[in-house]
């Protein structure tokens, strides 16, 4: 059974230009989840240009982090859409039938999903 | 390829030669794999179908024998029998085992390996296009199209979903069956059926044809018209008309009218070729789909002469009796006559009675028309082979999941969650609240910050109270009205700053409500940025006349007015605290982020042990805020209540310019009371949700909510009157109840603002 752990961030809503404006190190981990809203693996503040920027610590994801190889053998079986071939890649859609972003590097892969899915993605991915 | 061996028909061993079908080898054993009907051999038709290892519905022509294979025919008519229900596996089917599922993505998939295929493929790949080549021949049959498009794959090692730009049908052609009396006798072959039995060695008997013989089978050809085949349970003649000598006439069915000269001929086969038709089950299954049709299946072969006589539909055990009782009764259409009849519903779906129902419409309208559609699956697939890898939906747990079981907790789902009932004991969760102090998950709540210059104006326009002269740090109860004016939610709008605020939601509503506002501020063109915390934020609502002193213990000193919220730390928990009341007692909402869940849980449960602390479930929450007339949407409302049928015009400024619904709500205001949510009470029991509301002897509506509340010593309810005059005195469960306004319990608020 997987362990699906705590992963924190930040999170940040913006227009898109507040987005683009974030300024991370070279190596931390953006999940774009869409146009305008991005969350951050860093454990620490961010800023954005955007006043109105509805920046928040996010919690609410739990996952694990995947090699190339687990991703085939444990994930794979249980995705009934194509995997994007570009690296680093944001994946989002249904895993095991549960809402889940798969977020693929070349060498890493990290599965997301919101906590209260944790339980049935977890059981099913066993 | 399979040795010999033996095979076990109903209970008797069956001797199989080295690559036979089920069907062939009961063939070879001189019987009929089903009890009769014309068999094609080819998978076309259902006249061979049976029982295989516990599975039914099975193909017998397209499933090979291997030792000790059991197979049982339903004892009357070809159907398999269903299971005993004494069997102890009834509830769990052999085929319940997990059946593996792989997934592939080509570019094109093409369906059947014939010539009209391969040139399919071949054609594909010279132009360099990814190509995959299913053909049942091959361990790979194909049983349904989906959109997508999807096609879903049977094989012995599980099935295989292919997912592929564009999809080409190459099923080729299949054999016409006979429709006259007497074709569910056994020894009837189709042309194709007759020459593989020869090749295999398998003794035809006395074989006569009628139309195009089959190529190398010893049998006599017969001229005329079919009329209908003679025999019990197996052919002994055939009889055909108006042919006398003549070879060829291509067989149906006597024209109406005709005189004719009736011809017997004694016979042990009748081996039948009337011509072909588009194998097309996948093509009728595939409209609107990027699905192209090659080879014979795309053909429009010549239709059989309209039937007058016998079984059209052997699925279905449909004739033309049953053919023109419908069309007498006004299905006069080809899907009317399919659905009303049953023609072409069975497991080959129209493969065998399709030409001849679209010939014995045609006869009738003088049109031809288009064939009937088909649905997946083409063939019989088991439950596990159909639900291989689905899965079903995922019901969320808020962070405190584990804390409700442990502390027993009966949870159920509510919303798309699970949540906790009760705890086992409702009327003291009831009471703990009422007179001390509770806390309860209501993590499930929907909660979205918005943010951003047009902010104000964006939830002006949205909903229908105001929203602009909420001050930072205060509260407001709004209902979300769709633009008829109906109740589509409910929630508070929490104001943070000028330019944020905090939107909650209904458990069942929030997806839906997070989707209406994103579809509204892109409507308006507002800048508005909206994040989604339902599921990052937990809350738990702390609730009681002791619910203040329990804060204070755990360190939010500062008081707040009903209302109110800020943000800080409770038992060490950063906390956004709002101050409100749904269950009629001063309750404080916690909403922190999730991880720390259960900490602030515990700690609250331990702060508050000797002030009587327990935790409530929603059975009493839904009888606490019954007490105060609070309803919950999709309980008390219906798709069309206003406002103003809840009783809720409180709600609504309609001095404001605008906003969603308001047009709705002036034109309905002018229009007659049709129906009002009313308050009841009752002495004794509460009646069961739902129970009708009777009015001199004619129901008037129904209970939509009710509950026994311990503290005023009757049943409460809310329920719909939907005839107008309103009486003041109803009848629910015998009983006479009152019409009172509610809140039922402390009508002034003053225990929710204390």
């Amino acid at each position: 059974m997987l362990a699906l752990d705590t992963i924190r961030g930040v999170r940040i809503v913006a227009d898109p230009a507040g987005i683009e404006s974030i300024v991370v190190a070279v190596g931390d981990v953006v999940l774009r989840l869409a146009p305008d809203d991005v969350f951050v693996l860093i454990d620490g503040p961010l800023e954005s240009v955007d006043v109105d920027a509805i920046i928040v610590e996010e919690s609410g994801f739990v996952g694990c982090w995947l090699t190339p190889a687990e991703v085939e053998a444990r994930l794979v079986p249980h995705i009934e859409w194509p995997l994007p071939a570009n690296r680093p890649v944001l994946a989002q859609g249904l895993i095991a039938g549960v809402p889940a972003k798969l977020w693929l590097a070349t060498d890493r892969a990290l599965l997301l999903c919101a906590r209260p899915y944790a339980h049935d993605l977890a059981e099913r991915l066993r | 390829m399979t040795g010999t061996g033996r095979i076990v028909v109903d209970g008797q061993p069956i001797d199989y030669e080295p690559g036979d079908s089920i069907a062939l080898a009961v063939l070879r054993a001189g019987q009929h794999p089903a009890r009769g009907g014309t068999l094609c051999l080819a998978g076309d038709c259902g006249n061979c179908v049976a029982q295989v290892d516990g599975t039914a519905w099975i193909r017998t022509c397209q499933t090979a024998c291997r030792p000790g294979t059991l197979v049982q025919r339903h004892p009357a008519l070809g159907a398999p029998p269903l299971q005993p229900v004494a069997q102890p596996d009834v509830t769990r089917p052999p085929a319940a085992r997990s059946v593996a599922v792989r997934r592939i993505a080509v570019d094109l998939v093409v369906i059947g390996a014939g010539d009209s295929g391969r040139a399919a493929a071949a054609s594909a790949r010279t132009a360099g296009r990814d190509v995959l080549v299913l053909d049942a021949s091959d361990d790979a049959e194909v049983v349904a199209i989906y959109g997508g498009p999807a096609v879903i794959v049977r094989s012995s090692t599980g099935m295989l979903h292919v997912h592929a730009h564009e999809i080409v049908v190459a099923t080729g052609a299949a054999e016409l069956q006979p429709v006259c009396p007497g074709n569910r006798l056994a020894g009837l072959l189709t042309a194709r059926a007759a020459e593989r039995l020869h090749a295999a060695g398998v003794d035809l008997g006395v074989a006569v044809a009628v139309g195009t013989p089959p190529s190398g089978v010893p049998c006599t050809n017969l001229a005329g018209r079919l009329v209908r085949f003679e025999g019990v349970d197996r052919v002994s003649a055939v009889v055909m008309a108006g042919g006398a000598g003549e070879a060829g006439d291509e067989a149906g069915g006597a024209a109406a009218g005709e005189a004719v000269v009736e011809v017997t001929t004694p016979c042990q086969t009748v081996i039948l070729g009337l011509g072909r038709a588009p194998r097309d089950l996948l093509a009728r299954m595939s409209a609107d789909l990027p699905v192209r049709v090659v080879g014979p299946a795309a053909e429009s072969f010549a239709l059989p002469p309209a039937p007058t006589a016998g079984i059209v539909c052997p699925c279905a055990g449909v004739g033309v009796d049953d053919l023109e009782g419908v069309w007498e009764r006004g299905f006069q259409e080809l899907e009317l006559v399919k659905r009303a009849s049953l023609a072409g519903t069975g497991t080959c779906q129209g493969s065998v009675c399709l030409p001849h129902v679209r010939a014995w419409v045609a006869a009738r309208t003088g049109t031809v028309p288009e064939p009937f559609t088909a649905r997946p699956a083409s063939r019989q697939i088991t439950l596990a082979e159909a639900a291989a890898d689905v899965h079903l939906d995922a019901f969320k747990r808020t962070p405190l999941h584990d804390e409700h079981l442990a502390l027993g907790g009966q949870l159920d789902r509510f919303a798309g969650w699970w949540r906790p009932w009760t705890y086992g004991d409702h009327v003291a969760e009831y009471w703990a609240v009422r007179e001390a102090v509770s806390i309860g998950d209501v993590s499930t709540l929907g909660k979205l910050i918005v943010s951003g210059p047009d902010v104000v104006e964006f939830l002006e326009r949205l909903y229908p109270n105001r929203v602009a002269d909420l001050r930072p740090g205060r509260s407001r109860y709004a209902l979300l009205l769709n633009e008829r004016g109906h109740l589509i939610d409910d929630g508070m709008i929490v104001r943070e700053a000028e330019t944020r605020f905090v939107l909650t939601f209904t458990s069942g509503g929030a997806a839906n409500a997070e989707m209406w506002v994103r579809d509204w501020i892109e409507t308006w063109g507002l800048r508005v940025h909206v994040l989604d915390r339902t599921m990052s934020l937990a809350a738990i609502n702390v609730t009681g006349p002791l619910a203040a002193e329990l804060l204070a213990r755990a360190g939010l000193d500062a008081p707040l007015r009903f209302l109110d919220h800020h943000h800080a730390d409770v038992a060490g928990v950063p906390c956004h605290v709002m101050r409100l009341s749904f269950t009629g007692e001063a309750s404080f909402e916690l909403h922190h982020p999730v991880d720390r869940s259960v900490e602030l849980w515990r700690s609250l449960l331990d702060l508050g042990h000797d002030l009587g602390i327990r935790p409530h479930g929603l059975r009493a929450l839904f009888g606490l805020r019954l007490e105060k007339g609070h309803v919950i949407v999709g309980m008390d409302s219906e798709l069309d209540s206003t406002p103003h049928r809840l009783g809720m015009d409180w709600a609504v400024r309609m001095d404001k310019p605008e906003f969603v619904g308001r047009s709705a709500l002036a034109r309905t205001a002018l229009l007659p009371d049709q129906r009002r949510l009313v308050g009841l009470t009752m002495p004794g029991p509460a009646p069961t949700e739902g129970s009708p509301i009777w009015s001199d002897g004619t129901i008037v509506g129904h209970v939509s909510s009710s509950f026994s509340s311990p503290l005023l010593g009757q049943a409460v309810m809310l329920g719909w009157q939907k005839r107008a005059p309103f009486p003041d005195e109803v009848t629910i469960d015998d009983r006479t109840a009152i019409v009172t306004a509610p809140p039922f319990y402390d009508p002034e608020g003053l225990r929710a603002r204390a």
